[in-house]
């Protein structure tokens, strides 16, 4: 007989919200696109660099950060092929950073796509970049992106900060010489920021940004929190284009609001049962960015009924959590106290960045694979799916020794070669039929079609 | 009981024809275009060396990369289909029951499988490099101007090491060629590909781990140059079984013989 | 007697492990092997311990399938197959000075899977170009010299630093004096033989590598080289240590007279100014050393260090040697081939990985070779 089997469906229904955080990232692209035609300012740096300094400058500073703008590109293959071919023809690499080549074939080309897909004549330069460095490609690529657009007569003024302190879990005492080293070199930049720009520094937009951020990504977490939840009320694809928020816009007060809103739409599916995925009866958690170009294959894991609940990278990208006393990994509360001074801000800011989830394993992938582990346990999780992913060297570093530490514990890992931004490098087929060879492995068979 | 496994690989489709746990008949044939009548010319062959018809086979379990054209698919009518590392699982373990890991090397894909009692615990399959597979070996023949089955021989003639930058089997051929024109021997040539071959798939091996007894199958486990350096990465013996190139089929004729896997 | 230094320099080299285990018979003293030249060995020669460079060993890296994923470089695999292999079962400790992230794999597979007594990555500042980075590095060189105190059971006094400040000083400035032989025309080594020189300075006790390079001092002024032609190239890249690829290269009629790289001048080019905070004269000397381009931003100085080098050493060629995968290096490849075009100096990049295919690569140089005498133009 054939391999199908029958299975219960749970209700399922789209998410309300669904629509607000299309036209929330939409305009923000649009934002940016458009800023000088408001007398606004536009800035380019990663989904890492510290947004909320900028916010300083006033309420008219856009950026579309590298990272998101770079999977944007991933998304729409054709144009990402064409990025591809301008960058090598420029002599870059191909292994290179996937994100990287993606946006400097952006400005090579001299087009800016829109998150649905219109292309538009004239990358829109930025005035200044503002990034931070957190593996070896991240200041290069803005560095290039400066070179690049020298060679078109424009200066752009560059501005980055170095955390590479480590992954200080407590923030000791006799550690604060980190924290004032990250914070001394934002308060550098602020001082750049007002030369560069001519604007003076407005130190309540910092704090209130700041504030933001802090309340953003940890209201992001308690979102991915509520998933643990069976049947899990969002699946990891759709929470791609909520998390995508944070990444752009963290510092923003829409971002808060988006993310309170969602919470509390979350928490609502879960007391009616709503299910992401009706058919869900194999949770499965994935890591690192997915091949962009390459989503369906969420919707091929749901014809086994498998379920992607979300991933470290999904949930600590942007969101902040923390270990209880009885080793329970939950949100990370804001602290009690909002900033009330550029002292004040700068020194929360730097404490809460450095305790991002995702900046663990760049040091130490023991502590990664506690985190995977626990949300394994948490999460009620069958299996992991780890991309060794050819398109990101700071999230794929020490990923083999992450196999390795969860299969210890006795957890089924399926790893499979990827890139998040370059579709030459994935085959879906050759993909899925490996993890159609694993789902076997666990029992799991297709469903009734 | 009557159970048959068929293999539709990528270059060979085999059959096994398993009675009451003895092998009963084997066949194999190159697959064309058409994989279903390919694999049917060989069933039909199987069929007619145990002097049976088809309706004498209790179950029919198909496995390789073709194995869906044949489920349900006259003459042959699969009943089930299982992915070539399950069926080369099941086979290992059957011919030596205490396999723990499995090394299956076919003509385009290279895998090493974790095994517990014949069922797969961990699994690796090369990912788009056939500098792992029997193509490679075929590919580097050519360049030779020798055929196929004079490689290993050729290889075992040798004493020397030449590191060969094999990471893809277009630019090794290149590389061979130069070291042609380097009047380096054929044979040291030939072991410099079979030391680079086995060198991918170790490499590839040692992520699920090497814990004995390791059993070597696949078509390329004919070669008899691949084995020494295989185990000389591996540092571990390697069993090659009789008929190597047959197991995976002889795993799916297994699994159609316990249809509660 | 020249000959027979570069064979010294060589033989160390190609002997390193029995020369690090005699060492330690003989000194009683620690070695720690190390990944990047940001680790400050001046911290290590205070203390007494012997820093040895961890380098690969051109073979396929198989054994880190494990723990390393493939698409990191070769190198930092490579380093990790040897002591996963016990090549460097001798060693105390692994030490790592932060820089890019394919090392860091290295290291820390080495410190979760190879039995080690000590282990330590210094968080080396990557903003190198900011203000704040000396303060901030002088602090970690602090922590690292009380860990190295506690490790070694002895404390390390200021006399000991400038002890460990001066030998590795003194290296460097004989290094860079031999290096002044190559401006001449014909230069008086060749590329291969700084290879050696520089190589084996990261393996061997620095006390004796200075006497040799004395040595050398003294005997290059007469020494005429039997080269065929006058082609003067450079060589730019990341780790490089493959001594064939450079023979063979240089049996094709072109010498090396320059290199910008991490196991060549890059690794001996910036001395430590003494003053009074030792360890801020440490910390200042890695932060302001010509940088790995993993730290060389937000300008791009290392591309000027590159052209000045090409023009003092009048440079005709350049061949940039990309190890496959390495972004840092890989990014700067189209503006170093601008910068340094746009003094005449012309560049061919080749991808490098554990092993170099000659083969196609003879063609690719010659070729290059050939575009640098003038022959195209007899076409």
């Amino acid at each position: 007989m054939a391999s199908a089997v029958e299975i219960k469906e749970y209700p399922s229904e789209p998410l309300k919200c669904w629509d607000q955080a299309k036209n929330l990232r939409k305009n923000y692209y649009e934002d940016y696109l458009h800023a000088h035609e408001k007398g606004g300012l536009r800035w380019a740096g990663g989904a890492w660099a510290f947004s909320s300094i900028p916010a300083g400058l006033g309420e008219d500073v856009y950026c579309v950060t590298g990272e998101p703008y770079g999977a944007t590109i991933a998304f729409f293959k054709d144009f990402a092929s064409k990025c591809h071919e301008a960058t090598e023809a420029a002599g870059f690499p191909r292994t290179l950073c996937a994100y990287m080549r993606n946006y400097w074939g952006s400005i090579l080309l001299d087009k800016f796509v829109l998150t649905d897909g219109t292309v538009v004549d004239g990358y829109p330069a930025p005035d200044f970049i503002w990034q931070d460095h957190i593996c070896c490609s991240h200041s290069k690529w803005y560095q290039l992106v400066r070179w690049l657009e020298k060679k078109k007569g424009k200066d752009v003024p560059m501005y980055s900060v170095d955390v590479s302190v480590g992954y200080p879990s407590d923030l000791a005492a006799e550690e604060q010489y980190k924290v004032d080293y990250i914070a001394g070199q934002l308060s550098d930049g602020i001082e750049w920021l007002e030369k560069v720009t001519g604007r003076k520094y407005d130190d309540r937009l910092l704090c209130d940004a700041v504030w933001n951020e802090m309340n953003a990504t940890s209201l992001w977490a308690e979102v991915c929190a509520l998933n643990q939840a069976v049947p899990a009320p969002l699946d990891e694809k759709t929470m791609y284009s909520l998390y995508v928020m944070g990444t752009l816009m963290k510092h923003r007060p829409e971002c808060v609001a988006f993310y309170q809103t969602l919470r509390d739409e979350v928490k609502d599916r879960i007391k009616r049962g709503i299910a992401a995925v009706s058919t869900e009866r194999f949770r499965v958690i994935t890591d690192t960015q997915p091949p962009w170009g390459f989503l369906k294959i969420f919707r091929e894991m749901e014809k086994y009924g498998a379920v992607s609940v979300g991933s470290l990278y999904t949930f600590g990208l942007i969101g902040m959590w923390q270990y209880l006393p009885d080793g329970t990994w939950v949100p990370k509360p804001v602290p009690p106290k909002k900033p009330q001074t550029r002292e004040e801000a700068l020194d929360a800011i730097v404490r809460w960045t450095m305790h991002k989830p995702e900046w663990a394993h760049f040091y130490q992938p023991e502590l990664k694979t506690q985190m995977m582990e626990s949300i394994v346990k948490q999460w009620k999780v069958n299996a992991v799916l780890l991309h060794y992913n050819r398109g990101c060297e700071g999230l794929s570093v020490h990923i083999a020794e992450n196999r390795l530490g969860l299969m210890q514990k006795g957890i089924p890992v399926f790893p499979f070669e990827g890139n998040m931004g370059d579709e030459r490098d994935f085959d879906l087929q050759g993909t899925m039929a490996r993890l159609t060879v694993f789902f076997e492995s666990t029992g799991l068979r297709k469903l009734k079609e | 009981m009557i159970t048959a496994g068929v293999d539709v690989g990528a270059k060979y489709a085999k059959v096994v024809i398993l009675k009451d746990g003895q092998v009963i008949a084997r066949a194999k044939a190159l697959v064309g275009f058409d994989l279903l009548k390919s694999a049917t010319d060989v069933f039909e062959t199987a069929l007619k060396d145990a002097a049976i018809s088809r309706n004498d086979i209790q179950r029919v379990v198909a496995t390789g990369m073709g194995r869906n054209t044949v489920v349900q698919k006259p003459p042959i009518n699969a009943d089930e289909a299982v992915s070539e590392v399950v069926s080369a699982a099941a086979g290992a373990h059957f011919i030596v029951p205490t396999t723990k890991t499995v090394i299956d090397v076919g003509a385009e894909e290279g895998r090493g499988i974790k095994v517990e009692s014949g069922k797969v615990k961990d699994f690796v399959i090369n990912e788009r490099c056939a500098a792992g597979a029997g193509t490679f070996i075929e590919t580097m023949a050519r360049a030779l101007e020798v055929q196929v089955e004079e490689m290993g021989p050729m290889a075992l003639k040798s004493v020397n090491t030449i590191p060969m930058n094999a990471q893809c089997c277009v630019f090794a051929e290149s590389e061979v060629v130069s070291l042609i024109h380097s009047k380096i021997s054929k044979e040291d040539i030939s072991k410099a590909i079979h030391d680079a071959i086995a060198g991918r798939i170790s490499s590839m091996v040692l992520r699920v781990g090497v814990e004995k007894d390791v059993v070597l199958i696949g078509g390329v486990a004919l070669d008899p140059g691949f084995k020494s350096p295989l185990e000389k990465e591996l540092k571990a013996n390697i069993i090659v079984p009789e008929y190597p190139e047959y197991v995976s089929a002889l795993g799916a004729a297994v699994v159609a013989a316990n249809p509660t896997r | 007697m020249i000959d027979g230094i570069f064979q010294q320099f060589n033989e160390w080299i190609d002997s390193r492990h029995e020369y690090a285990k005699a060492w330690k018979e003989s000194n009683k003293g620690k070695v720690a092997g190390y990944f990047c030249t940001y680790v400050p060995e001046e911290i290590l020669c205070a203390a007494d311990i012997l820093p040895v460079r961890v380098l690969g060993s051109h073979e396929p890296p198989i054994v880190t399938e494990p723990y390393i994923f493939a698409m990191y470089c070769h190198f930092c695999r490579d380093c990790l197959a040897q002591g996963l292999k016990g090549k460097f079962d001798y060693l105390d400790g692994i030490i790592e000075g932060q820089s890019c992230i394919h090392l860091r794999q290295a290291f820390n597979g080495w410190r979760l899977h190879i039995p080690i007594d000590y282990a330590y990555y210094i968080y080396v500042p990557h903003g190198i170009q900011t203000r704040r980075a000396i303060p901030y590095f002088t602090k970690e060189l602090a922590k690292f010299k009380e860990s190295i105190e506690k490790w070694t059971g002895k404390s390390i006094t200021n006399e000991d630093l400038d002890r460990g400040i001066q030998i590795l000083n003194r290296n460097r400035e004989l290094m860079k004096k031999v290096g002044e032989f190559r401006k001449t025309n014909p230069p008086k080594i060749t590329g291969l033989e700084a290879m050696q020189m520089a190589l084996s300075s990261q393996i061997v006790d620095k006390s004796e590598h200075n006497k040799l390079l004395e040595q050398l001092l003294r005997e290059l002024p007469s020494r005429q080289l039997d080269r065929k032609s006058d082609i003067r190239l450079m060589i730019i890249g990341s780790e490089d240590d493959d001594r064939v690829f450079m023979k063979n290269v240089e049996d094709l009629g072109a010498t090396f007279v320059v290199d910008e790289h991490c196991t060549g001048t890059r690794y001996y080019w910036d001395n430590v100014t003494p003053q009074e905070d030792r360890l801020a004269a440490i910390a200042t000397r890695y932060v302001n050393r010509v940088p790995c381009p993993s730290k060389d931003w937000p300008e791009l100085t290392r591309v000027q260090h590159a052209v000045n080098l090409a023009k003092e050493y009048n440079v005709k060629g350049a061949l940039i040697i990309q190890n496959k995968f390495c972004d840092p290096h890989g990014i700067e490849i189209p503006p170093l081939k601008d910068a340094l075009g746009q003094v005449g100096v012309q560049t061919y990049p080749l991808e490098f990985d554990v092993t170099v295919p000659w083969g196609q690569f003879r063609t690719r140089v010659e070729a290059f070779l050939e575009t640098l005498t003038g022959l195209e133009g007899l076409f």
